[in-house]
Protein backbone atom coordinates (compact mmCIF):
# COMPACT_ATOMS: atom_id res chain seq x y z
CA UNK A 1 0.00 0.00 0.00
CA UNK A 2 1.40 3.39 -0.94
CA UNK A 3 -0.34 6.62 -0.19
CA UNK A 4 0.69 10.26 0.11
CA UNK A 5 -1.59 12.88 1.63
CA UNK A 6 -0.79 16.53 2.27
CA UNK A 7 -2.93 18.79 4.42
CA UNK A 8 -2.61 22.47 5.18
CA UNK A 9 -3.92 23.55 8.56
CA UNK A 10 -4.81 27.04 9.77
CA UNK A 11 -2.63 28.14 12.66
CA UNK A 12 -5.19 27.63 15.41
CA UNK A 13 -5.42 25.16 18.28
CA UNK A 14 -7.93 22.48 17.38
CA UNK A 15 -7.06 22.46 13.68
CA UNK A 16 -4.91 19.39 14.35
CA UNK A 17 -8.09 17.29 14.54
CA UNK A 18 -8.45 17.29 10.76
CA UNK A 19 -4.96 15.82 10.38
CA UNK A 20 -5.58 13.28 13.13
CA UNK A 21 -8.77 12.10 11.43
CA UNK A 22 -6.94 11.56 8.15
CA UNK A 23 -3.98 9.85 9.83
CA UNK A 24 -6.31 7.46 11.67
CA UNK A 25 -8.04 6.49 8.42
CA UNK A 26 -4.69 5.67 6.81
CA UNK A 27 -3.32 3.86 9.87
CA UNK A 28 -6.44 1.71 10.14
CA UNK A 29 -6.21 0.81 6.46
CA UNK A 30 -2.54 -0.14 6.97
CA UNK A 31 -3.46 -2.48 9.82
CA UNK A 32 -2.03 -0.65 12.84
CA UNK A 33 -3.45 -1.86 16.18
CA UNK A 34 -5.83 0.40 18.08
CA UNK A 35 -3.18 1.00 20.78
CA UNK A 36 -0.68 2.24 18.21
CA UNK A 37 -3.30 4.40 16.54
CA UNK A 38 -3.91 6.07 19.90
CA UNK A 39 -0.13 6.66 20.16
CA UNK A 40 -0.16 8.15 16.65
CA UNK A 41 -3.07 10.45 17.51
CA UNK A 42 -1.30 11.86 20.56
CA UNK A 43 2.08 12.21 18.81
CA UNK A 44 0.54 13.99 15.81
CA UNK A 45 -1.56 16.25 18.05
CA UNK A 46 1.50 17.29 20.08
CA UNK A 47 3.59 17.93 16.95
CA UNK A 48 0.83 20.15 15.51
CA UNK A 49 0.32 22.02 18.79
CA UNK A 50 4.08 22.68 19.00
CA UNK A 51 4.01 23.92 15.39
CA UNK A 52 1.11 26.31 16.10
CA UNK A 53 2.55 27.57 19.37
CA UNK A 54 6.33 27.40 19.24
CA UNK A 55 6.92 27.25 15.47
CA UNK A 56 4.43 29.72 14.06
CA UNK A 57 3.89 31.49 17.41
CA UNK A 58 0.13 31.55 16.79
CA UNK A 59 0.62 33.84 13.77
CA UNK A 60 -2.68 33.53 11.87
CA UNK A 61 -0.89 34.36 8.61
CA UNK A 62 1.23 31.23 8.86
CA UNK A 63 0.18 27.67 8.11
CA UNK A 64 1.09 24.22 9.31
CA UNK A 65 1.48 21.53 6.69
CA UNK A 66 1.06 17.86 7.54
CA UNK A 67 2.31 15.15 5.18
CA UNK A 68 1.26 11.55 5.68
CA UNK A 69 3.19 9.00 3.64
CA UNK A 70 2.33 5.33 3.88
CA UNK A 71 4.06 2.31 2.43
CA UNK A 72 3.76 -1.41 3.17
CA UNK A 73 5.80 -1.26 6.35
CA UNK A 74 5.54 2.21 7.87
CA UNK A 75 3.72 5.48 8.15
CA UNK A 76 5.79 8.66 7.98
CA UNK A 77 4.26 11.85 9.32
CA UNK A 78 5.89 15.23 8.73
CA UNK A 79 4.61 18.35 10.48
CA UNK A 80 5.99 21.50 8.90
CA UNK A 81 5.75 25.00 10.35
CA UNK A 82 6.93 28.35 9.01
CA UNK A 83 8.87 29.35 12.11
CA UNK A 84 12.55 29.88 12.73
CA UNK A 85 13.23 26.31 13.77
CA UNK A 86 14.07 24.80 17.09
CA UNK A 87 17.34 23.96 18.76
CA UNK A 88 16.74 20.48 20.19
CA UNK A 89 19.27 21.24 22.89
CA UNK A 90 17.03 24.02 24.19
CA UNK A 91 14.00 21.81 24.69
CA UNK A 92 13.38 21.48 28.43
CA UNK A 93 14.34 17.99 29.55
CA UNK A 94 13.37 18.34 33.17
CA UNK A 95 9.93 16.89 33.78
CA UNK A 96 10.02 16.40 37.53
CA UNK A 97 10.50 19.24 40.00
CA UNK A 98 12.94 18.93 42.87
CA UNK A 99 10.04 18.04 45.19
CA UNK A 100 9.05 15.10 42.97
CA UNK A 101 6.03 16.85 41.48
CA UNK A 102 5.64 16.80 37.67
CA UNK A 103 6.61 20.02 35.87
CA UNK A 104 3.70 21.93 34.37
CA UNK A 105 4.79 22.10 30.72
CA UNK A 106 7.24 20.58 28.27
CA UNK A 107 5.57 17.24 27.57
CA UNK A 108 4.95 17.59 23.83
CA UNK A 109 8.34 16.42 22.57
CA UNK A 110 8.65 13.95 25.44
CA UNK A 111 5.38 12.28 24.48
CA UNK A 112 6.20 12.23 20.76
CA UNK A 113 9.60 10.63 21.39
CA UNK A 114 8.00 7.94 23.53
CA UNK A 115 5.07 7.14 21.27
CA UNK A 116 6.60 6.79 17.79
CA UNK A 117 9.42 4.53 16.53
CA UNK A 118 11.58 7.32 15.10
CA UNK A 119 11.50 11.06 15.51
CA UNK A 120 13.65 13.87 14.08
CA UNK A 121 13.76 17.64 13.84
CA UNK A 122 14.78 19.15 10.51
CA UNK A 123 15.58 22.86 10.46
CA UNK A 124 15.62 24.73 7.17
CA UNK A 125 16.73 28.28 7.99
CA UNK A 126 14.30 30.74 6.44
CA UNK A 127 12.07 27.93 5.22
CA UNK A 128 10.62 26.60 8.42
CA UNK A 129 10.94 23.54 10.55
CA UNK A 130 9.94 19.90 10.13
CA UNK A 131 9.11 17.36 12.78
CA UNK A 132 9.40 13.95 11.15
CA UNK A 133 7.85 10.92 12.84
CA UNK A 134 7.97 7.33 11.69
CA UNK A 135 5.75 4.51 12.89
CA UNK A 136 6.63 0.99 11.79
CA UNK A 137 3.78 -1.43 11.26
CA UNK A 138 5.69 -4.18 13.06
CA UNK A 139 7.68 -2.01 15.42
CA UNK B 1 -19.07 26.54 28.96
CA UNK B 2 -16.82 25.49 26.09
CA UNK B 3 -18.62 23.33 23.55
CA UNK B 4 -15.65 20.96 23.55
CA UNK B 5 -16.00 19.92 27.18
CA UNK B 6 -18.72 19.15 29.69
CA UNK B 7 -17.84 19.36 33.38
CA UNK B 8 -20.23 18.80 36.28
CA UNK B 9 -19.83 18.24 40.00
CA UNK B 10 -21.78 16.04 42.38
CA UNK B 11 -21.36 14.78 45.92
CA UNK B 12 -21.21 11.22 47.23
CA UNK B 13 -20.92 11.34 51.00
CA UNK B 14 -17.85 13.41 51.78
CA UNK B 15 -16.43 12.94 48.26
CA UNK B 16 -16.84 15.51 45.52
CA UNK B 17 -17.01 14.00 42.05
CA UNK B 18 -15.95 16.15 39.08
CA UNK B 19 -17.27 14.50 35.91
CA UNK B 20 -15.35 15.37 32.74
CA UNK B 21 -16.50 14.62 29.21
CA UNK B 22 -14.86 15.87 26.01
CA UNK B 23 -11.51 17.45 25.21
CA UNK B 24 -9.11 18.32 28.03
CA UNK B 25 -6.81 20.92 26.47
CA UNK B 26 -5.13 24.21 27.34
CA UNK B 27 -8.31 25.96 26.17
CA UNK B 28 -10.86 23.83 28.02
CA UNK B 29 -8.70 23.21 31.08
CA UNK B 30 -10.02 26.48 32.49
CA UNK B 31 -13.51 24.92 32.72
CA UNK B 32 -12.17 22.11 34.91
CA UNK B 33 -10.13 24.66 36.87
CA UNK B 34 -13.26 26.71 37.53
CA UNK B 35 -15.14 23.63 38.74
CA UNK B 36 -12.22 22.85 41.03
CA UNK B 37 -12.24 26.40 42.43
CA UNK B 38 -15.95 26.28 43.34
CA UNK B 39 -16.70 26.42 47.07
CA UNK B 40 -18.00 22.86 47.34
CA UNK B 41 -14.84 21.45 45.76
CA UNK B 42 -12.45 23.80 47.53
CA UNK B 43 -13.83 22.77 50.92
CA UNK B 44 -13.64 19.04 50.29
CA UNK B 45 -10.67 16.87 51.20
CA UNK B 46 -11.63 14.07 48.83
CA UNK B 47 -12.01 14.74 45.12
CA UNK B 48 -12.71 12.19 42.43
CA UNK B 49 -12.07 13.07 38.80
CA UNK B 50 -14.44 10.95 36.75
CA UNK B 51 -13.29 10.93 33.13
CA UNK B 52 -15.48 9.78 30.29
CA UNK B 53 -13.78 6.89 28.46
CA UNK B 54 -13.73 8.93 25.25
CA UNK B 55 -11.97 11.94 26.80
CA UNK B 56 -9.13 13.36 24.73
CA UNK B 57 -6.26 14.89 26.69
CA UNK B 58 -3.29 16.76 25.25
CA UNK B 59 -0.23 18.31 26.87
CA UNK B 60 -2.10 21.58 27.52
CA UNK B 61 -4.79 19.58 29.32
CA UNK B 62 -2.15 17.72 31.32
CA UNK B 63 -0.82 21.11 32.46
CA UNK B 64 -4.30 22.05 33.71
CA UNK B 65 -4.57 18.78 35.63
CA UNK B 66 -1.10 19.31 37.11
CA UNK B 67 -2.28 22.76 38.30
CA UNK B 68 -5.22 21.11 40.07
CA UNK B 69 -2.96 18.47 41.60
CA UNK B 70 -0.59 21.20 42.83
CA UNK B 71 -3.43 23.24 44.34
CA UNK B 72 -4.86 20.09 45.92
CA UNK B 73 -1.56 19.26 47.52
CA UNK B 74 -1.37 22.73 49.10
CA UNK B 75 -4.84 22.20 50.58
CA UNK B 76 -4.01 18.64 51.66
CA UNK B 77 -6.74 17.27 49.41
CA UNK B 78 -6.67 13.74 48.05
CA UNK B 79 -7.45 13.59 44.34
CA UNK B 80 -8.21 10.30 42.62
CA UNK B 81 -9.15 9.55 39.02
CA UNK B 82 -10.97 6.84 37.13
CA UNK B 83 -12.59 6.25 33.76
CA UNK B 84 -9.56 7.10 31.61
CA UNK B 85 -8.94 4.98 28.52
CA UNK B 86 -5.94 2.65 28.59
CA UNK B 87 -4.05 5.09 26.38
CA UNK B 88 -4.51 8.08 28.68
CA UNK B 89 -3.75 5.95 31.74
CA UNK B 90 -0.42 5.25 30.00
CA UNK B 91 0.08 8.97 29.32
CA UNK B 92 -0.65 9.82 32.98
CA UNK B 93 1.97 7.28 34.07
CA UNK B 94 4.47 8.52 31.46
CA UNK B 95 4.40 12.11 32.68
CA UNK B 96 4.33 11.15 36.35
CA UNK B 97 0.83 12.46 37.02
CA UNK B 98 -0.16 9.21 38.78
CA UNK B 99 2.21 10.17 41.59
CA UNK B 100 -0.21 12.94 42.59
CA UNK B 101 -3.47 11.74 41.02
CA UNK B 102 -3.65 7.94 41.35
CA UNK B 103 -5.80 6.12 38.79
CA UNK B 104 -8.35 3.46 39.73
CA UNK B 105 -10.19 0.93 37.62
CA UNK B 106 -13.61 1.75 39.05
CA UNK B 107 -15.39 4.52 40.93
CA UNK B 108 -15.90 2.13 43.86
CA UNK B 109 -12.18 1.35 44.13
CA UNK B 110 -11.33 5.03 43.86
CA UNK B 111 -13.77 5.97 46.63
CA UNK B 112 -12.85 3.13 48.99
CA UNK B 113 -9.18 4.08 48.80
CA UNK B 114 -9.65 7.67 50.05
Amino acid sequence: MEQLVELQLPNILGAEKEAIKKAVTIAEKMGFSSDRIEDLKTALAEACINAFEHGNKFDQNKKVRVTLEADDSSLQVIVHDEGDGIDPEKIPKKRVRDDGFPCRRGYGVFLISNLVNEFYFENHPGKGNNVKMLMHLNG
Amino acid sequence: MSKDIQVSTSQKGDIIVISIKGDVTATTGEVIGNAYKSDEVSNSHKILLQFDKDCYINSGGLASLIDIAAAGRKKEQKIHAYGLSDHFQKIFRMVGLTRCIPIFSSAEDAMVDF
